[in-house]
C-alpha cells in the first residue's frame, strides 16, 4: 500500500518535503538534518547550502512550538475550496524550537481565544482527507 | 556608480483602459499590441522599428505573436523576468542592459491580461507553483499569504491599522482626479474602510489590490537616442533585483526580514547605484499587492522604520501635491487598477513629464517598487535629464 499524499501528488515549489509528508503520514513529525553540518534544512531542498552535503536525515521533532505569525482566512479561494465550510479558519506558521526555529504550518483546532504571535502551542498529525488534498496535515491547538 | 546609470531612458508609454476582470472586450494579445502601439505613438517611433521586447512572470503574448501584426522589421533581443510583480521594475534593467549591450535599440516593455484568455490573476501570479505546505493547510491565494506578513507587520513590529487606512485612502484620493482610474468614483472614508468585508486577516476589501483586465507598454532607448525624440525622456538610474541569502523560496522561513518586502538590500543598491536616498525621492509609485506589504516597501527603502510607520503614513502625507512622499499618484494598484503592477511605471514617467493626473510639482526623481514579499524583487529609480 503505498501513502496517500503520493496518489494525489501536488506539483509546485521545490518538491523535496516527500519525506515531511511519508512520516507525517506514518503520525510522526520530521524535518531534514543535514548529515554533513547538522542543520536543518527547512523548507526541504535538494541539497544543503551551507556545507554541500546531499544527504539528510529525516529527524523527529516534538510537534510543539510558538505562533510565529497567523490569518484568519474569511473567504473561500480557488484552489482550497475542500475547506468553504470551515471559513473563517485560522492557519498558523509555527516555530519549532526543537528544530533550530524552522517554521511550519498548520490550521488552528480547538478553542481560538488567546490566539496570538508567541502563544504557546501543540500539535496533533490528522490522517489524509479530503479536505487536506489527501495530504495528512498538522492541526495546532493552543496550550492553556 | 554603475555603467547602467542614465544609459537608457523612457520615451514612450501606452495604456489600454482598465476593465473589470474577466470583461476585456479584447483578448490579451490584442491589449498588448493595442499598449504596444500607443506607446510606440507617444513616442514618435515607428512601431515597426522596436527590435526588442521584454515582459515578466507568466506573460503570455510573446514577441514571436506580436510581430506579424506590428510589422516588426527585426526582432533581436526577447526575454521575460523571471519571477511574479517583483520583476516588474527589473524589466527596465533588462531592457537597459539590452540597448547598453548593443542587442536591441528599441524595447517595448509590457505586460498583458485578460482573465477571458487566460486565468484568474491570483492563479497566474501563483503560475501553480505553490507548494502542498501551503494548500494542504488552507492557503492559496496570495492575499491570504500577504496577510501572514501583515499579522507579523502589525501586532509583532507595531505599525498601526492607520498607517494602511492612510496608504488606501491616498491611493484612492489620487484615483479620483484620474479619468482613467477604475476605482475613480469610490470614496475611502474611514467607515467604508472599516466595514468593508474582511478577506484573510488582518486584510480588508479595501487593503488589496484590484483584478483587472487591460494591458500597459512603456519603451525605451538609448539616452542619446532619447534626446531626439518627441517626449521628455525618464532616464532610468538603477533598476536592480535580487534577494539575499535568507530570502528566496523558502516558504515563510525567511530571515531576517519575514514582516517587509524583502527589498532592504537590494533598495541600498539602488541608492549606491543612483547616489540619491530616500530623502531625495519627490514621488514614489509603490507596489501594492496589499498595502501592508508596500508599507514594508517603504520600510525597507529607508523611507521610515517600524516605530515610525504610523506617524509616517498619513493621508496628508502621502499626496500629491505636497506630501512628504506622494505614492501612487495615478491610483495605484489599489485605485487605479492591477495589470500586475505594470500600470506603475507609466505614473512613474508622467511624473517626470509632468503630465500626471495628480502632479508632484518639478518631479526629478520618480520612484517604482516591485512587487513587495515576492521570492526575488527588484526597484527602479527613474530620473530626469538634470539628475543624471
Amino acid at each position: 500500500m503505498g501513502y496517500s499524499f503520493e496518489q494525489h501528488k501536488i506539483i509546485g515549489a521545490i518538491e523535496a518535503d516527500d519525506g515531511f509528508w511519508r512520516a507525517l503520514e506514518d503520525g510522526k513529525l520530521q524535518l531534514p538534518r543535514c548529515t554533513g553540518c547538522k542543520g536543518w534544512t527547512w523548507p526541504a531542498h535538494h541539497r544543503c547550502g551551507q556545507c554541500g552535503s546531499w544527504d539528510f536525515a529525516w529527524t523527529d521533532v516534538e510537534p510543539q512550538g510558538t505562533v510565529f505569525t497567523y490569518t484568519r482566512s474569511r473567504y473561500a479561494f480557488d484552489r482550497v475550496l475542500e475547506r468553504k465550510d470551515d471559513v473563517p479558519y485560522v492557519t498558523l506558521v509555527v516555530e519549532l524550537p526543537g528544530a533550530d526555529g524552522a517554521r511550519v504550518m498548520g490550521v488552528l483546532t480547538g478553542d481560538e481565544s488567546g490566539l496570538a504571535i508567541g502563544a504557546q502551542v501543540r500539535g496533533h498529525i490528522r490522517p489524509p482527507s479530503a479536505k487536506t488534498k489527501h495530504y495528512p496535515a498538522i492541526e495546532w491547538e493552543l496550550v492553556r | 556608480m554603475s555603467r547602467m546609470r542614465g544609459a537608457a531612458a523612457i520615451v514612450g508609454i501606452g495604456q489600454t483602459p482598465y476593465y473589470k476582470r474577466g470583461t476585456s472586450p479584447e483578448p490579451e494579445l490584442k491589449l498588448a499590441l493595442r499598449a504596444i502601439t500607443a506607446a510606440a505613438e507617444d513616442a514618435g517611433i515607428d512601431v515597426r522599428d522596436i527590435d526588442g521586447f521584454v515582459s515578466y512572470a507568466s506573460e503570455r503574448s510573446d514577441a514571436p505573436k506580436l510581430m506579424p501584426a506590428l510589422g516588426t522589421r527585426e526582432c533581436s533581443f526577447s526575454s521575460l523576468v523571471w519571477f511574479h510583480g517583483g520583476a516588474l521594475p527589473a524589466t527596465l534593467n533588462l531592457a537597459a542592459m539590452a540597448i547598453l549591450s548593443g542587442q536591441a535599440e528599441i524595447v517595448a516593455v509590457y505586460r498583458s491580461m485578460a482573465e477571458t484568455s487566460s486565468q484568474r490573476l491570483r492563479v497566474m501570479v501563483a503560475q501553480n507553483d505553490t507548494s502542498a505546505q501551503y494548500l494542504v493547510n488552507g492557503l492559496d491565494s496570495p492575499a491570504q499569504i500577504l496577510a501572514l506578513r501583515a499579522q507579523r507587520l502589525m501586532e509583532y513590529h507595531g505599525v498601526p491599522q492607520s498607517a494602511l487606512l492612510a496608504t488606501t485612502q491616498a491611493s484612492y484620493y489620487h484615483a479620483h482626479n484620474n479619468p482613467h482610474a477604475y476605482g475613480r468614483n469610490i470614496e475611502i472614508t474611514d467607515e467604508v474602510y472599516a466595514n468593508a468585508r474582511m478577506i484573510s486577516e488582518p486584510y480588508r476589501l479595501f487593503d488589496c489590490s484590484r483584478e483587472n483586465d487591460g494591458a500597459a507598454c512603456v519603451i525605451l532607448v538609448s539616452a542619446e537616442r532619447a534626446k531626439d525624440l518627441k517626449q521628455k525622456p525618464a532616464y532610468v538610474l538603477s533598476a536592480p533585483m535580487g534577494t539575499m541569502e535568507g530570502g528566496g523560496a523558502l516558504e515563510e522561513n525567511w530571515r531576517p526580514y519575514y514582516a517587509t518586502a524583502g527589498q532592504k538590500e537590494l533598495a541600498d543598491r539602488m541608492w549606491r547605484e543612483s547616489g540619491y536616498g530616500p530623502k531625495d525621492v519627490d514621488v514614489a509609485q509603490v507596489y501594492m499587492n496589499m498595502n501592508a506589504m508596500g508599507i514594508g516597501s517603504m520600510i525597507d527603502h529607508g523611507f521610515f522604520s517600524f516605530e515610525e510607520a504610523g506617524e509616517f503614513c498619513t493621508l496628508d502625507n502621502l499626496i500629491a501635491p505636497t506630501g512628504r512622499l506622494p505614492i501612487n499618484t495615478s491610483g495605484g494598484d489599489l485605485g487605479e487598477g492591477f495589470i500586475h503592477g505594470m500600470g506603475l511605471i507609466p505614473e512613474a514617467v508622467r511624473q517626470i513629464r509632468g503630465t500626471s493626473t495628480n502632479p508632484v510639482p518639478d518631479a526629478k526623481l520618480s520612484l517604482v517598487t516591485g512587487g513587495p514579499g515576492d521570492i526575488m524583487s527588484s526597484t527602479a529609480l527613474l530620473g530626469s535629464e538634470e539628475t543624471l
